[in-house]
């Protein structure tokens, strides 16, 4: 779906280690035109992100092997620019509160409001183009 | 010759009547015979003017006469004649002496010098002799003896001499007749006399006034005394007559001898005799005849008295082994049994003691059996002693299975320990022999004591192994006996507090016996007539064609056969019973009768199955409790598929408002909206099921499997409690037969108690390793190990123990569940403390049949 070694200004990275709800963002983001990069594996991403310019990733917190909250530890350190939305399916607030510490733009439980989860991956796309070109 | 000579005849007569006379007298008073003729010849040679004569008597044996006295004048010139007869036989008819036998007449030769039948002549010539007479006498026509008398003159033949010879000689004849008679008598008598004094048996003769005529030694020594001139009704008292009875004086109008004197023959009368003499009494047995004259008159009566005492002894004796056996077949108390064959025993001799011990069941120590007549102290010292290699006799020859032979305990080495007691008790010799039972197993020992040191005679040897023998055939069936009660009492016991039912049945006749218990059980009438087949109606229909089969596969092994099953009884209530056979054939394979219990095992059965509802309530309320604990994991695994299906419709929606949608992906959408859909019922479907009261069915099931759906499942939870579960599962694992839901439980629960036991740690720390591993080839182990607090080090198992919990919220059940789980599926779980910290909760299950093999070719 995506060339892994060419990166794209406006591509969002999509990372939920659960296929379908991967899959689904997938199409929801493409429904609206944009440019989608999928990651089942934490460690897939993170190389990708240490490689290319990723502005915007959409993780899960709730992963088999490790937390979106160890994944957003470790992209703080490889591209601290990231913009980073978390999609959760349980409360939890102090994951969220953690997970706002550490810088993420925007917070969702599953399931979401497309509109709005849709306006944040396009407003997390045009802050970083702003941090891009400030 | 009649007239003529009258005077001289008178005179004549007068001579011969005198001679006549004194023959009579002194033949009379002569001692023999020899002497009497001898007497004859000197008057009649004195007084008829003879000078020689000789009397000849027949010699029995070999038929011929011969000299038995003489008389002569005292002329020397008789000498040869007197020696010539002395050296001479006569047989019949030869020389004077045979003639007069021949004839049985007198015979007269006027010269025996010229005689031709006369074999002494010469020796009558140098004698000068001339005239000789034989006279023969006669006893009732028989010749006694022949008389000889010779003179010098020549004469002619005499009558009248002749007729006084004859005369005197017919006297001498009645006179040697009665002398013989007595004679004979006497010699009779001498031999009745000795027979009398000789013979064994007591002979007794008396006379029609009780007078007594003959008492023999043998009757002395039986009875005692001699014979006596009390009156009869004394006798009794006298003589120590008893009836068989040993005490009752004997009737002394019955005593043999008194009856036989009354006429009576009186055969095999047994009378028993005691007094100072024998004092242990002899027995006899008296036979008895009247005396009658040849008119038959009775003049007295004789006992003939046999001493019999000895077959009496052996008879009682055996009489005796007879009442012990008798006692033994009426299942008398052994200890009677015992006492009475040594009774029996001591009886049979002087002076003996006996003793019976047994040996204990441990087969080492001995205990009192029976010795009615040894010292109290002395049997009270030996009960309970232990056998052994010098235990006394009967301990060594326990020990030893041989007979033990002390003739004199005093200074055997055996004895040791007990000489000083054997001493004061008076017991010199003991000899003891083991009792062995049929199959030769050492049951006690029978001893014999006596107060002298010798050792057994025959006898004694010969009543000990009767003694041994009997007193085996006892113990044995006491022992045997005492098996059969104690297996009767623990049926009985059993019987009467367990609802238990004993029944037969005669499947031939279509009977049956039940009794009174397992009427009741089977809702029979007390008088009901009872038929196999009514029994088997009782049977729940459902369960009544499996009970026949069972019994009559039974039936034809001539097994056993076991059942548990319903019984209907009328107005439909049902008991659950344990019925229990066995059938039982004769030799030639005929089924004689099954007999077996019932069991009434409703009330367990009820509470069993009450209790399973119990279990099967916990076990469900223990799920629901997991449900609540598991909620942050369901909320994720249900919102994942709802998640993808509102971002499916969510983006088709807007495909759509751009019109620009592509149909393929429109349907892609909707497939994958289907297909969550469908995800989203399963996670709900699985919650259901594990909330649902029943668990469901077994079905082969991959542990791994099972084991990383269910850590999927509490991922969630796992994750928001910071903690981690690693698996490390063995590929090879063979399937298992379980019921998944309780699978899941078991883990689920495993899982949770592992995570609230680290919730004190850092959370980098709490880790939960669960392992799986093949052990024994068909045993699969799972292992979920936990860093936490650990299982309590005295009893890690108390933590499957209902209501012990660490937690305070817990209830307590959630391991005795897992337990309870686990050994229903044939399985066992144990928990172990790891050597570092936290705990190991190790499940075995077996692995299904047939899944091995199948790892085994992988």
């Amino acid at each position: 779906m995506s060339d892994p070694n060419q990166a794209d200004e406006s591509e969002v990275c999509l990372l939920d280690d659960d296929p379908s709800v991967l899959k689904s963002m997938h199409y929801l983001l493409a429904s609206e035109g944009l440019k989608v990069r999928t990651f089942s594996k934490a460690e897939d991403f993170l190389a990708h992100a240490s490689k290319h310019h990723v502005p915007v990733v959409v993780t899960d917190i709730w992963m088999d092997n490790v937390t979106g909250l160890e994944v957003l530890a470790r992209l703080c350190a490889i591209s601290p620019k990231t913009r980073v939305i978390v999609i959760t399916a349980r409360e939890d607030l102090a994951a969220r509160a953690t997970a706002m510490a550490i810088g993420p733009v925007a917070f969702f439980m599953k399931p979401f409001d497309d509109e709005k989860f849709i306006a944040a991956v396009r407003d997390a796309l045009n802050r970083s183009d702003k941090k891009e070109k400030a | 010759m009649k007239a003529a000579p009258a005077e001289k005849g008178h005179t004549q007569s007068e001579e011969q009547l005198s001679l006549l006379q004194t023959i009579t007298m002194e033949v009379a008073a002569a001692s023999d015979l020899a002497s009497a003729l001898e007497i004859v010849l000197r008057e009649v040679c004195e007084k008829t003017g003879w000078v020689l004569g000789q009397a000849w008597v027949r010699n029995p044996d070999v038929d011929v006469l011969h000299l038995v006295a003489a008389w002569y004048c005292g002329d020397g010139e008789l000498k040869p004649f007197k020696a010539a007869s002395e050296t001479s036989h006569f047989e019949r008819g030869v020389g004077l002496p045979g003639r007069v036998w021949e004839s049985k007449q007198a015979a007269w030769l006027e010269d025996v010098t010229n005689d031709p039948n006369f074999p002494r002549s010469p020796a009558a010539r140098t004698a000068r002799l001339k005239t000789g007479v034989g006279i023969p006498i006669l006893a009732h026509d028989k010749l006694i003896a022949v008389l000889e008398f010779f003179m010098r003159e020549s004469r002619s033949q005499n009558e009248q001499l002749v007729n006084v010879i004859t005369a005197v000689a017919a006297q001498l004849g009645l006179v040697i007749r009665r002398k013989r008679v007595r004679e004979e008598l006497t010699r009779t008598n001498e031999i009745l006399q000795s027979i009398l004094s000789n013979m064994g048996d007591a002979v007794v003769v008396a006379d029609k006034d009780n007078k007594f005529l003959v008492f023999n030694p043998a009757a002395e020594r039986m009875f005692g005394k001699g014979a006596t001139q009390l009156p009869p009704t004394e006798w009794s008292h006298r003589y120590g007559l008893y009836l068989a009875d040993k005490t009752t004086p004997f009737p002394h109008d019955q005593l043999p001898i008194l009856r036989s004197i009354r006429g009576e023959d009186v055969d095999n009368v047994e009378m028993f005799v005691r007094h100072e003499n024998a004092p242990r009494g002899i027995w006899t047995e008296i036979t008895g005849r009247p005396l009658r004259d040849a008119n038959g008159d009775v003049l007295g009566g004789v006992v003939v008295c046999r001493d019999i005492t000895g077959i009496k002894e052996e008879e009682f004796f055996r009489a005796g082994q007879s009442q012990v056996l008798e006692m033994i077949a009426a299942d008398a108390p052994l200890a009677d049994v015992l006492r009475n064959l040594v009774i029996l025993m001591e009886g049979q001799a002087e002076g003996l003691r006996c003793s019976i011990l047994l040996l204990n069941r441990d087969g080492k120590h001995v205990r009192h059996g029976a010795a009615p007549n040894l010292p109290e102290a002395y049997v009270k010292a030996v009960n309970g002693a232990p056998i052994g290699p010098r235990n006394g006799s009967c301990g060594t020859a326990m020990y030893r299975r041989r007979p033990v032979v002390v003739a004199d305990v005093l200074t055997d080495p055996l004895w040791t320990d007990y000489r000083d007691l054997a001493k004061i008790c008076g017991l010199r010799a003991c000899w003891s022999t083991p009792i062995l039972s049929a199959r030769g197993d050492v049951l006690g020992s029978f001893a014999m004591y006596r107060q002298e040191n010798r050792g057994p005679v025959p006898e004694e040897t010969r009543l000990t192994q009767i003694a041994t023998h009997i007193a085996g055939i006892a113990i044995e069936r006491q022992r045997h006996q005492e098996i059969l009660r104690e297996r009767e009492e623990r049926i009985n016991l059993a019987a009467e507090s367990a609802d238990l039912a004993f029944w037969i049945l005669y499947p031939e006749q279509n009977t049956a016996w039940m009794s009174e218990k397992g009427r009741r059980i089977y809702g029979f009438d007390s008088n009901l007539p009872l038929t196999c087949d009514l029994i088997l109606s009782r049977v729940h229909p459902d369960e009544r064609a499996e009970v026949k089969a069972a019994y009559e596969k039974a039936c034809a092994l001539s097994g056993t056969f076991e059942s548990e099953h319903r019984l209907l009884l009328p107005y439909g209530k049902t008991r659950w019973v344990i019925m229990r056979g066995r059938c039982l054939k004769d030799e030639e394979g005929n089924l004689l009768e099954t007999i077996g219990v019932t069991l009434d095992v409703s009330v367990q059965k009820q509470a069993d199955l009450q209790l399973q509802h119990q279990r099967d309530e916990m076990a469900h309320r223990n799920r629901v409790s997991l449900m609540g604990e598991m909620t942050a994991s369901f909320a994720h695994e249900l919102n994942q598929p709802l998640t993808a299906i509102a971002n499916n419709a969510a983006a088709a929606r807007r495909f759509l408002e751009r019109g620009n949608i592509d149909p393929a992906l429109l349907k892609q959408l909707l497939h994958d909206m289907v297909a969550d859909s469908q995800r989203a019922g399963e996670v709900i479907r699985g919650i259901r099921s594990l909330v649902r009261k029943e668990a469901g069915v077994r079905t082969l099931l991959d542990l791994n499997a099972v084991i990383t759906d269910t850590v999927r499942l509490v991922s969630s939870d796992v994750l928001n409690r910071e903690s981690v579960v690693v698996t490390d599962l063995d590929p090879l694992l063979p399937q298992v037969n379980a019921t998944l839901v309780q699978i899941q439980q078991v883990l689920l629960n495993l899982i949770m108690n592992a995570l609230d036991a680290m919730e004190g740690l850092p959370p980098a720390e709490r880790r939960i390793i669960i392992s799986t591993r093949l052990d024994k080839g068909d045993v699969t182990e799972v292992r979920v190990r936990d860093f936490g607090t650990g299982l309590p080090k005295e009893k890690p198992d108390k933590v499957f123990d209902h209501f012990f919990s660490t937690k305070q919220k817990g209830m307590g059940m959630g391991l005795a569940i897992v337990r309870s789980i686990i050994e229903a599926h044939g399985g066992t779980i144990v928990g172990e403390n790891a050597p570092d910290r936290g705990a190991t909760m190790i499940v075995r299950l077996p692995a299904a049949p047939g899944q091995t093999q199948t790892v085994a070719a992988a």
